[in-house]
């Protein structure tokens, strides 16, 4: 597809995906509204992905450069981010194995209960 | 002259452009995970704005556009599900509970220490999508009334740990499972991880891309309730 096409596709997308995210009565960001959306629209087959693969590969492949301004103005907060750096770090740090260890042990227990059913079943 | 060339916003989308090159670069020259191409670009830009005492309004006239991109660059995760739609139908229940269960314990464990750190809201509200993707990351943050700068400097240091520790994480939580490595990783640090469980395996790669776009959702949602 033209890129051009393939912009005012994945701008539409965004669009209407802002249009939900108004109407719903919580704040819910709208860009994942937009995710969800091209998602039901690739999985129902109404959007090929051949039909946004060159800007999507752009994106992708250059994802982390968007969110440099975002990134950048955290020096609007810097005297809050100096007095709270520790405790900011350590959350962060800290957090992140127990969410690998809940995630890989309820995956884990499940398919061992699943397998377990199945062998017996057999049985 | 000089006041015409810094309000315009060539400026700050050329500085971006610039910065990120040279964090590319550092990036491939040195291999190290912590000179992350995000990281050594916002620095070089920060640290350029503060020599030359150019106010951050200046830089914003050209970075507004580029954050306006973060809802495409959202969108498009989309694909990391359509092209996994096989395994994902394949380990369907596996993947939602993981993924729930993970996006539970993350915002669960930050609001905890959030709270025994007696931080302000606006500070726990940019924590709590910490182990999101940073786009959907900022988009929770906004939405929650927390501050996008501190939201991804969260994330950042979040993906940073679970890509340099996932190999050790697995030893110490004795995971050895190839599907709940992948979500876990995923789970926990998101795209940064991902390229790590790319390298560990197959399947954990994939499994930790369906992750980031799940758990997206996931903690999306939950923050509703928070």
């Amino acid at each position: 597809m033209h890129i051009m096409g393939e912009l005012a596709l994945i701008f539409g997308i965004c669009l209407v995906g802002e249009g939900v995210a108004a109407l719903l009565p919580v704040a819910f960001p709208a860009s994942v509204i937009s995710m969800i959306l091209l998602m039901i629209l690739l999985l129902a087959g109404v959007v090929k992905d051949r039909q946004i693969q060159t800007v999507s590969h752009f994106l992708v492949a250059n994802m982390a450069f968007f969110f440099l301004p975002s990134f950048v103005g955290m020096i609007e907060h810097a005297e809050l981010l100096k007095s709270q750096a520790l405790p900011l770090v350590l959350i962060a740090v800290l957090t992140t194995p127990v969410v690998y260890l809940v995630t890989a042990w309820t995956v884990r227990l499940l398919m061992l209960g699943s397998k377990r059913r199945k062998e017996g079943g057999h049985a | 002259m000089l006041e015409a060339v810094l309000t315009s916003p060539f400026f700050g989308l050329g500085l971006s452009a610039a910065a990120w090159c040279a964090g590319v670069w550092v990036q491939k020259k040195t291999g190290w995970v912590l000179c992350n191409p995000l990281v050594v670009a916002g620095v070089l830009i920060i640290a350029f704005l503060s020599v030359f005492h150019i106010p951050l309004s200046q830089y914003n006239e050209g970075a507004e556009i580029i954050k306006m991109m973060l809802g495409p660059v959202t969108a498009v995760l989309a694909l990391n599900i359509y092209h996994q739609r096989e395994t994902l139908k394949e380990f369907f229940w596996p993947v939602l509970a993981g993924c729930l269960a993970g996006s539970l314990a993350s915002l669960g464990s930050v609001l905890l220490l959030c709270r025994l750190f007696r931080l302000e809201d606006a500070l726990t509200a940019s924590l709590l999508p910490k182990s999101v993707t940073t786009a959907i990351a900022l988009g929770i943050a906004e939405s929650q009334g927390g501050i996008q700068g501190i939201a991804a400097v969260a994330v950042i240091l979040a993906g940073l740990v679970g890509a340099v520790f996932a190999p050790m994480f697995a030893k110490w939580f004795r995971v050895h499972d190839p599907v709940a490595e992948g979500l876990a990783i995923g789970a926990c640090s998101h795209a940064l991880g991902t390229t790590k469980a790319m390298e560990i395996g197959e399947i954990q790669g994939a499994m930790s891309s369906i992750a980031i776009c799940v758990c997206g959702i996931f903690t999306s949602l939950l923050a509703l309730f928070l």
